[in-house]
């Protein structure tokens, strides 16, 4: 192996060489006797409390079933029919706004977690311990709700806190690996190793799928056609589609809309480079300075931006967040007419749908609410290159605030020890449902290795872009400490690994569970609570006695000054009763006073028991 | 939109007072007086978000077989029988024989063709014509599919797939348990953070590498790949991703669809936790989801509210206590906006639909700057007659904030004036039992009431047309008559909590009642008698929004 003798990583090679699971053949015993699902469950009785419930609670996906089962019983959006999501990455800023955020989150959620026990289930709330599966970013406010509706309105025995990550590992067979969630609101990166989640290694970034519907949508807007409905049915005949179709109405893009086209027809292609961009590109106009023609990756994160300022949702989180934007925005602004973004993006356009090979589509969709008056509905019509390159804007990065998910993966990768490093790049597990459109986990694999081999080709050419940053001149090599790692470089759950480059990865990649990455939480979650484990366990005891506590310390502050809160709104509970991972760099028994600022939410001081 | 009125749930919350109207979050402590319930023990009401609910009985909603539970589990909450849904339209599945043979094989099995019809039978869907042969399920008899399925299920790949990973981590978490006990919430412990107890008993060992590295795992270091490999041997999955199911198949078939419908919908393929085909031309019939009868308790004092009968056939209750019983029912109609739908019916026939229903909402609406009346009718369930008394509720002391002032001047924007004396409604008796020396035996009872109200109302509603008391009253229904003043920049919905009390004869005089605190009007209605009960509750009206438009050409002739 051409490893350089540094000397961190000469103890990384060998120290990860002892860690890494090699391939045995010890198991291969147990495979022919594989015991039936029933046989195996069939002690626990209907009501016992030796199956669980598995909670999976997404923002807008819910995920719930029985433990010991490979399956979840039933999947949801839970924000209603039109798969609005419950929470998002914002909160209100006034305490007023933001209470009563709490309360509508408070409601709803009740009626998710009723209708969980009550329709999806059919089983007793009260008999029932629950394995809530948790993202480790879940805000702590939403998880004290869920766990006072939990154990106040349904009762349930007891609830145990398991790590989405973890669990997922748990279902892909292994005790060590990188996991990467890449869920609705945000992807997410924790490393584990041997069981143990290294939480202060943990990377977010916010390209994920809601980030993803926003690009189709002002990619749609921008680059699909829409056919009203002929206004009479004679009209359907004379008048062809083409002199009727017209750039697309913003009503006609429903966010049910765009998520049929994102879980339909999306699909993930193979990174372009390998043509030469910087060729393919010449007839276009070179000389623009925000958008060089020759960077796809720039131009097409320009895009983002402009996809997410037209989605007034996130145009909060980037508005002000560098003089970069704010360029973006004032182009944006004038994105009709302006030159400049309209000729980048049409340059790119052009370059995609040059090497796209896929169909376009044709969809039936309802005509806005404005325009009634046809027969029938419309039609949308969807380039093939948008099918295929939306999902663009998750791989290109160079932000700092918002890696892409193969940098956040190598950011990740650079925080952890050293002596990890290749054990962890060969064991990469993908889950979270946007890893579900076809082609994702194959081109994050692409990804990876452009994104850690890049910057050596491009510094013999300096202009060449650079993906790793924006400063061009000093070639600012940020993944040079992970080059050595590229032979190891695998995703357990590569469906089309490429050929190995080491033992390692051969070992690795592609070797787990054929599980969908969207379900292996879940399954995880399962399989914990078949094992009896899973995580640290509540009892309802507990929170009643902590609960109670509470309500001694703060008598009277509590209910008199909410009078109007209603049904839900109660004394805070005694929140120090469940367990988080940002509460534990303090020792047991420190003074409340002292907790970290991030999860310091106002609340009664508590006790913290034990 | 037709003006409604909610009643409150106060949902065991420690206050009585219900939220402000005006908040979103509000309206979800607000129901439909007939999806709420009334718990006799506590004399409260209960609603479907505070009920504890049981399950009484299980039973497939399309053969109505009542599954005992003891099987419910087994099969996964679903039909065991013959009911199946339709993957892509979830209607329900026929079982159809195929077509008879020619004559010449018919000879074969003459009995089971005019019975049952020809052997290979397959699931049909009626509505969109989708049949189980598509996807290669065919059936040898036509009774018990499901079980004939049953063995594909069991031997589905993810639930081998499962228990082969269940007996991976056995024996490693049963080596490490021993060592360690499973750490809980409130222990001492050091790892009181979500890792799970796998995790933690994990922990309890030292592993190379990380944590706690001794000088004595040093002399081991030597030697430890095998040691290790013997620690963790690798899971070795019975079905690889990488061969289950080529990525590459699923890109090459996206690149080249043709039609959306060609690819399953999300919603089709969500449960699936094993990788499985886009297509939608691979989906499996689904058999139907159980449904439960359930049996409702009160959540404080554990008394059964609903329960329903047994059977699966049956939709009668054996316990019902529902509110409709206890609470009178109140209508809110806004005069002004009948009068004028009446109108129009009548005037323009021709218009569409459409716009007929926008003059009418138009027609209904409730222009800033106006005052109109609007009708409350209340109907009595209870077999004795009720005195009712009326009270705009106001919010109780709020801290004084900013905010909270603002949204109070922005809430009080239109004034509520409603029949401040009690006003009786008769008592509940069957329709042939009325008569109308019953109605004017009511009249000269309560009319010095009547008068009272209406002289009431002269007093400080003097000069305008309309009146503020009684309107209707008849058999068990009396209808009144409240207004709302709409200032010039008002704006919102309007829409208000009334506070309804009423006193009803008691038939069991339990003094113990009055000493718990349900509502805080109760214990001075029990001054009035011993055997006269007060109950009360709040509710939320809403009449409507507020138009800014002025459109004096409508309203004037109202």
């Amino acid at each position: 192996m051409s490893t350089v003798p540094a000397t961190p990583r000469r103890h990384a090679a060998q120290e990860s060489m002892m860690t890494t699971p090699q391939t045995t053949r010890v198991a291969s015993s147990h495979i022919v006797q594989s015991s039936p699902h029933y046989p195996t469950t069939r002690r626990h009785s209907l009501y016992g409390t030796e199956d669980r419930i598995i909670l999976d609670p997404g923002s807008r996906i819910w995920k719930v079933g029985f433990s010991g089962e490979g399956k979840a019983r039933d999947v949801f959006y839970a924000g209603g029919e039109g798969g609005q999501s419950l929470w998002t990455l914002n909160r209100a800023s006034k305490p007023a706004d933001r209470e009563e955020e709490d309360r509508v989150l408070e409601a709803k959620l009740e009626a998710c977690l009723r209708s969980v026990f009550h329709n999806s289930l059919l089983t007793d709330p009260k008999s029932r311990k629950v394995i809530l599966v948790e993202h480790p970013l879940l805000p702590l406010h939403i998880k004290e709700i869920m766990a006072r509706i939990l154990f106040n309105n349904l009762q349930v025995p007891s609830i145990s806190f398991a790590s989405s990550h973890l669990l997922a590992l748990l279902a892909a067979g292994r005790v060590t690996g990188l996991v990467l969630d890449c869920g609705h609101l945000e992807s997410s990166v924790l490393p584990i190793f041997s069981f143990r989640p290294l939480y202060p290694h943990l990377r977010t970034t916010p390209l994920a799928g809601a980030r993803l519907s926003t690009h189709i949508k002002a990619l749609l807007l921008m680059f699909g056609t829409y056919i009203p409905p002929a206004t009479s049915l004679s009209a359907t005949m004379n008048i062809p589609a083409a002199t009727r179709s017209t750039r697309v109405p913003q009503d006609v893009l429903t966010d049910k809309v765009i998520d049929e086209i994102k879980t339909r027809i999306c699909f993930v292609g193979e990174p372009l480079d390998t043509e030469g961009p910087s060729q393919s590109m010449s007839p276009g106009p070179g000389d623009d300075l925000d958008l060089p023609p020759s960077d796809p990756a720039m131009s097409e994160s320009e895009f983002s931006r402009v996809s997410a300022d037209i989605d007034s949702n996130f145009s909060s989180q980037h508005a002000g967040s560098s003089s970069y934007s704010v360029v973006s925005h004032s182009q944006l602004a004038g994105m009709e007419h302006g030159q400049s973004a309209q000729s980048g993006v049409q340059v790119l356009a052009t370059m995609y749908s040059r090497h796209s090979t896929a169909t376009d589509i044709h969809m039936r969709v309802d005509p806005p609410p404005s325009q009634q008056t046809g027969t029938g509905r419309g039609t949308l019509i969807i380039p093939g290159w948008i099918r295929e390159r939306a999902a663009e804007v998750l791989f290109e990065g160079g932000d700092v605030d918002e890696s892409s998910v193969a940098e956040v993966i190598l950011d990740t990768l650079l925080k952890v020890p050293v002596d990890l490093r290749k054990t962890l790049a060969s064991s990469i597990l993908v889950i979270g449902g946007t890893p579900m459109l076809p082609g994702f986990i194959p081109r994050l694999q692409a990804e990876l290795t452009r994104a850690v081999s890049q910057t050596s080709n491009s510094s013999s050419s300096s202009a060449a872009p650079s993906r790793a940053g924006k400063a061009r001149p000093a070639v600012y090599d940020r993944y040079a400490a992970l080059r050595p790692l590229l032979p190891y470089f695998a995703i357990l759950n590569n469906p089309a690994p490429p050929p190995p480059a080491s033992a390692n990865a051969s070992a690795n990649a592609g070797k787990v569970p054929a599980f969908t990455p969207a379900m292996m939480a879940w399954v995880g979650g399962s399989l914990a609570g078949a094992l009896k484990t899973g995580g640290v366990e509540v009892q309802r005891e507990k929170w009643d006695e902590a609960e109670a506590q509470s309500d001694e310390d703060v008598p009277m502050e509590s209910s008199p000054p909410r009078p109007a809160g209603g049904a839900g709104v109660r004394s805070s509970p005694a929140k120090n009763i469940l367990p988080d991972w940002t509460r534990s760099p303090l020792p047991v028994g420190a003074p409340p006073a002292a907790r970290p600022p991030g999860a310091a939410m106002s609340s009664p001081s508590v006790q913290v028991a034990g | 939109m037709a003006p409604k009125i909610e009643y409150y749930c106060p949902c065991l919350s420690e206050s009585p007072h219900p939220p402000p109207p005006n908040r979103p979050s509000s309206s979800y402590s607000f129901h439909p007086l007939h999806n709420l319930f009334f718990c006799e023990e506590c004399d409260a009401v209960r609603c479907n978000r505070c009920v504890s609910v049981e399950v009484s009985g299980y039973y497939c909603p399309n053969c109505l077989f009542e599954v005992p539970s003891a099987s419910v589990r087994a099969e996964k909450n679903r039909c065991a029988r013959n009911c199946f849904l339709c993957p892509n339209c979830r209607n329900t599945l026929t079982v159809v024989p195929s077509d008879p043979p020619e004559d010449v094989d018919s000879r074969m099995s003459p009995i089971v063709s005019t019975t049952l019809g020809e052997p290979p039978f397959f699931l049909y869907c009626n509505h969109c014509r989708w049949d189980s042969a598509e996807v290669g399920i065919t059936f040898e008899k036509p009774t018990g599919l499901a079980a004939q399925l049953q063995k594909f299920e069991d031997s589905a790949p993810e639930a081998l797939e499962f228990e082969r990973l269940k007996e991976h981590f056995e024996p490693f978490l049963r080596a490490s348990s021993s060592s360690s006990a499973l750490p809980s919430a409130s222990s001492h412990h050091v790892h009181t953070n979500p890792i799970t107890a796998a995790a933690s008993s994990a922990l309890a060992r030292d592993i190379p590498g990380v944590g706690k590295y001794n000088p004595l795992s040093r002399s081991r270091v030597g030697r430890e790949k095998g040691a290790h490999r013997q620690e963790y041997p690798d899971y070795k999955s019975r079905v690889e991703v990488g061969t289950a199911l080529s990525g590459e198949a699923d890109v090459e078939f996206l690149r080249h669809l043709e039609t959306v419908s060609q690819v399953a919908a999300l919603e089709q393929r969500w449960t699936n936790s094993w990788v499985s085909p886009l297509s939608a031309s691979d989906l499996k019939p689904l058999r139907i989801p159980l449904q439960s009868k359930k049996s409702k308790r009160c959540p404080s004092c554990r008394h059964i509210l609903i329960k329903p009968e047994q059977k699966a056939q049956s939709v009668r209750f054996k316990i019902k206590l529902v509110a409709a019983n206890y609470l009178p029912a109140i209508a809110v109609t806004l005069p002004h906006a009948q009068a004028a739908i009446e109108m129009l019916k009548r005037t323009s026939k021709t218009t569409s639909a459409a716009a007929q229903a926008e003059e009418q909402q138009a027609a209904g609406a409730l222009i800033a700057g106006h005052s109109y009346s609007f009708h409350l009718a209340f109907t009595n369930p209870l077999y004795d007659p009720i005195q009712v008394r009326l009270a705009k509720a106001i919010a109780p002391a709020q801290t004084a904030e900013g905010d909270e002032a603002a949204e109070r001047a922005r809430r009080s924007t239109f004034q509520i004036q409603l029949p401040s004396a009690a006003f009786p409604v008769g008592a509940f008796a069957e329709a042939w039992e009325y008569d109308d020396e019953d109605e004017a035996m009511f009249l000269d009872d309560d009319g010095m009431e009547v008068v009272e109200a209406r002289g009431k109302k002269g007093k400080d509603g003097r000069g305008k047309t309309r009146s503020v008391g009684i309107v209707e009253k008849r058999a068990n229904v009396t209808i009144v008559s409240g207004e709302v003043l709409i200032p010039k920049e008002a704006r919102g919905d309007v829409k208000f909590n009334m506070l309804v009390s009423y006193t009803y004869r008691s038939d069991d005089p339990e003094p113990s009642e009055e000493a718990q605190t349900g509502t805080p009007s109760r214990s001075h209605g029990a001054n009035k008698g011993p055997e006269m009960k007060n109950f009360s509750f709040y509710t939320v009206v809403d009449l409507g929004s507020i138009m800014y438009r002025e459109e004096p050409k409508l309203t004037a002739d109202l």
